[in-house]
């Protein structure tokens, strides 16, 4: 049993509190249309490409089994290049190696009252080896977890009862228009958001304003009627729309097609949230 | 920034004043050499003749001013008299004297008034070249104040009461206003340059200005005021300073330092200190230099204020651990109360204001060419363990140490009679600084040091460990620049790296340094002084690097070194938490000749308060780990160009958001531009 890693940013300081390592892990089960991180919705092995600088000498095509048409994870590609373009798109780590990792980093990111952030993709779309990792994780610093919420109840519960802080992302509340923009029936969203709710464990929600999609008025007020009344609610993080969220397309040879107007600024409606006195900051 | 202060910032930002200069070519180096004019004369008569061409200039919204009018300043030897000294002696900068750092606190006190008062007592018993020397003090004071005077009709006749009021003081006399003794260091400052001493540090302006500041503040002036005068004074430094010649890359070496300790050991930033950082902010101009003297006790404030600074992308501050440098230097036989005193110099190296004359650049000692020196050497083949191999570097960097002690420690400086007014006791002694003072210490850059550690490392590992290749292949692979031994190259440069906080590779790095160390205090210099040895590069990480052939962290013939003290060039990073403790975890409590670990992010990392608080935290964390000095860069528009064009040079540069991170080099060409266009409408 091994745990996909997209990614691991050292000194991340937008995803929790203090000076944080984020682990991403690779896998999702959302199919969100603004997703920013499509290198890490993947569940199966593949390699990418940079999309600058090729030579066109062809040396990845004439040696893949499938001449680059749809990647089988074989790697052949990754030696030939001249340039080092390709690389894997995630690695495999056992709970002790991804355990290791951050004991190097566990002293400097306690220091700067920070801890470790598992993010992704979908952490929750990991095997078991996640709570033996938080677990693990927990003895050592503060474990924040940025999930979806869409996972397994039975994961979901443990998960949260281990760590310290969950970010929890909430989106389009309207089911039919979820299923349209993320793929999901959201409805597994809100029953493990209100296990969440009847925890003791501390959570902000982090509301990515996608333009006239999420930051409606009617969205956002759904979102404040569900997330108020909360004990455990430290706080709404509301996220301007991500300008770089097609830049990394290119690199899974996938073209970024936003069904929505890129363009129009982000629209938070604090005062939304200040009528329902819910604490929120613009990150 | 009030309208006069725009209106004085616009005009040399956009160098509106550059009408007033003249290409004039004076040539006295003949006349001197022909005639035998004695050296701390031809300064002086320089001096006089460039005064004399110097025409007063101020535009109507000036209260501090002093524009350069010649160029071009002409040597005070000819080449053959230069060829002749060089025979003998290390012309080191051409032979004069330069980055070292004046006494502006006892002048701007006492007024030239006193020197020259000084300059009488010590003629009485004189003999005749401690006599030539002062009479060459004397006349080079009175240009000066020929040029303030001239400057001072000037004012009179353009109703510049102000600067009339203050020049009517200073700096024949001390000064006895915050204003009167910006004014005067203004016109030290300017001097100076004119009389060709170069890399003029400003030291520790916040220090010796604030019994001025504080007087003022009692008479009822505001800080509004000060802060007024402070950026009049700020933009005055780049005046002119298109005109003075680089160390580095257009660097000319106008630092100015702040903070740090008293005599006492306590804390000594102030409200002087905070405005400084201010004025800084909001002109964002290259000088005067920002150096941020810090320890792990000084409160988040203030590397706040400076991560601010880092966030204009201008390269500074630069921060020097007080908690290392002062116990290093005293270990290296400074005073205690000298030490607490450092300055930084030109570019990052240690050295005390008032009574120094260390020259901490003489020299570079080459670490990957130390490497490969042992690689070539006969005594490779039979080596049969690592330990044997390691014998040979440490007597290698023994070797080149001595290389570099004969070839720097006679150093020939012309005298400055000037620039010896402005040290402490040349008057009283009747002796020259270029001569000495009461430190005379020299200092050795440690350049590539990263590829020495990295090459270490893949020796150790493929040669000893793994038995990958052999020896032989290894030779011929260097020999080759890798042509025919791709695989070997890439086996070079995919091992473990310096930077990614792996200890058996970290160890390596501070055995190179310790053993750096110790080969300098072997030696000593002509004049009694020792030999420091540095983390530093400056250009020598071109220089060498272009000179040098391929080396055994896979790097190819020609290409550069590691800059300063940070990881190789193509260095692909874990992050920067593993690269600060793999650089703090050698001993640089050895290395006090300076020389920054340089990290650079992107700016999405300054971009809110919460980013700016967590970058300040990173670097007090560096301090925190004994580490001893610390460049942060953001990275500027021309850099991202850079990167598009050769990502191979950037390629740890992350853009970041809330949740998300991208690798520059990866991302899609449309959204680099669109990156480097939002850079130049950020902040």
């Amino acid at each position: 049993m091994s745990l996909k890693v997209f990614s691991i940013e050292e000194f991340s300081i937008y995803d929790g509190p203090g000076i944080r390592t984020t682990i991403f892990f690779s896998g999702c089960p959302l199919n969100c249309n603004w997703c920013h991180s499509p290198e890490g919705r993947l569940f199966n092995k593949v390699t990418l490409k940079n999309p600058n600088g090729c030579l066109r000498c062809n040396k990845c095509v004439d040696i893949c089994p499938t001449k680059r048409k749809s990647c089988i994870g074989c790697e052949k590609c990754i030696d030939v290049c001249p340039l080092n373009l390709i690389r894997i798109s995630y690695k495999e780590y056992t709970v002790n190696e991804l355990t290791s990792l951050i004991l190097k980093n566990v002293k400097l990111l306690n220091l700067n009252e920070g801890g470790v952030t598992l993010s992704g993709g979908e952490p929750l779309s990991q095997n078991h080896d996640l709570i033996e990792l938080i677990y693990t994780l927990n003895k050592f610093t503060h474990v924040a977890i940025q999930t979806s919420g869409y996972g397994n109840k039975e994961l979901f519960k443990e998960v949260i009862n281990n760590v310290n802080l969950v970010l929890f992302d909430m989106k389009i509340m309207d089911k039919e228009k979820a299923k349209f923009y993320e793929g999901i029936d959201n409805s597994l969203i809100f029953e493990n958001f209100e296990i969440l709710k009847s925890s003791n464990t501390p959570f902000i929600i982090r509301i990515p304003l996608i333009p006239r999609v999420i930051d409606t008025k009617e969205n956002l007020e759904k979102i404040i009627l569900k997330i108020k009344d909360s004990k455990n609610l430290l706080g709404v993080e509301l996220l301007p729309y991500n300008k770089y969220a097609g830049s990394k397309y290119a690199l899974i040879n996938k073209k970024y097609e936003p069904l929505f107007d890129e363009s129009i600024e982000s629209n938070p409606y604090l005062d939304l949230f200040e009528k329902y006195n819910i604490k929120v900051r613009i990150l | 920034m009030n309208k006069r202060i725009e209106t004085i910032y616009k005009r040399i930002l956009n160098k509106e004043h550059s009408f007033l200069r003249n290409d004039k070519k004076i040539d006295l180096a003949n006349y001197f050499e022909l005639n035998n004019v004695p050296y701390p004369i031809r300064a002086s008569i320089r001096l006089k003749v460039l005064v004399q061409n110097e025409t007063p200039f101020l535009f109507k919204e000036d209260r501090i001013g002093f524009y350069r009018r010649t160029k071009f300043i002409p040597p005070l030897l000819t080449k053959e008299e230069i060829k002749e000294l060089s025979k003998n002696y290390n012309l080191f900068e051409g032979g004069y004297v330069t980055n070292i750092s004046s006494d502006y606190e006892s002048i701007i006190k006492n007024g030239f008034k006193n020197s020259l008062k000084e300059i009488e007592n010590s003629l009485l018993n004189a003999n005749k070249d401690e006599t030539i020397e002062l009479i060459a003090m004397k006349d080079s004071i009175n240009s000066i104040l020929e040029l303030v005077s001239k400057y001072r009709d000037y004012a009179k006749s353009h109703d510049n009461i102000e600067l009339l009021k203050a020049l009517n003081v200073v700096p024949f006399n001390g000064a006895t206003s915050f204003y009167e003794a910006s004014v005067f260091l203004r016109i030290l400052n300017y001097s100076l340059w004119l009389n060709g001493n170069k890399h003029n540090t400003l030291g520790r302006f916040d220090q010796y200005m604030y019994p001025y500041f504080l007087n003022d503040l009692k008479k009822g002036v505001t800080k509004e005021e000060i802060f007024e005068i402070i950026e009049e004074l700020f933009i005055s430094f780049n005046i002119d300073s298109d005109l003075y010649p680089g160390i580095q890359q257009g660097d000319n070496g106008q630092s100015l330092v702040l903070g740090g300790v008293d005599k006492f050991g306590n804390d000594a930033f102030n409200e002087l200190t905070e405005l400084c950082l201010k004025a800084s902010l909001e002109l964002k101009m290259i000088d005067p230099k920002i150096n941020l003297r810090v320890s792990k006790n000084t409160p988040s404030k203030w590397f706040e204020l400076g991560t601010l600074l880092t966030k204009e992308g201008l390269g500074f501050p630069q921060y020097s651990n007080d908690d290392v440098v002062i116990k290093s230097l005293v270990n290296l036989g400074y005073d205690l109360e000298d030490a607490r005193d450092y300055v930084v110099a030109a570019c990052w190296e240690f050295i005390i204001p008032k009574v120094g004359l260390d020259v901490p650049n003489v020299g570079a000692l080459n670490f990957p060419k130390v490497i490969n020196n042992v690689i070539f050497s006969k005594e490779f083949k039979d080596m049969s363990t690592f330990d044997e191999f390691l014998n040979a570097v440490k007597k290698e960097i023994n070797k080149e140490v001595l290389n570099l002690v004969n070839q720097t420690k006679d150093i020939f400086y012309m005298p400055s009679p000037f620039q010896s007014v402005l040290m402490k006791d040349c008057i009283k002694n009747k002796k020259d600084c270029c001569f000495g003072l009461k430190y005379n210490n020299f200092g050795l850059h440690g350049a590539g040091l990263s590829n020495a550690t990295d090459a270490l490392e893949a020796i150790k590992l493929n040669i000893f460990d793994k038995h990958l290749f052999s020896k032989e292949e290894l030779i011929d692979a260097l020999t080759n620049d890798f042509i025919g031994f791709h695989d070997l190259q890439k086996t070079l440069s995919n091992s473990p790296k310096f930077g990614n906080n792996i200890d058996e590779v970290d160890t390596l790095a501070t055995f190179l340094l310790h053993e750096f160390s110790n080969a300098c205090s072997k030696h000593k210099n002509s004049r009694g002084g020792i030999y420091r040895a540095g983390t530093g590069s400056a250009m020598y990480y071109i220089r060498y690097g272009e000179n040098l052939i391929a080396t055994a962290d896979g790097r190819n013939k020609g290409e550069p070194l590691s800059a300063n003290y940070s990881p190789s060039l193509s260095f692909k990073s874990n992050g920067v938490l593993s690269v600060i403790q793999s650089f703090t975890k050698p001993n640089l409590f050895e290395v006090c000749n300076g020389g920054p670990l340089t990290l650079e992010f992107h700016d999405t990392l300054f971009r809110n308060e919460e980013g700016i608080k967590k970058v300040a935290s990173l670097v007090k964390t560096f301090i925190y780990l004994n580490g001893h000095q610390l460049q942060l860069n953001a990275i500027n528009k021309e850099k991202l160009l850079e990167a598009q064009k050769h990502p191979e040079k950037y390629p740890n540069l992350i853009v970041r958001v809330w949740g998300w991170s991208g690798k520059f080099n990866e991302l899609d060409f449309v959204y680099q531009n669109h990156i480097i266009k939002r850079l130049e409408y950020s902040n």
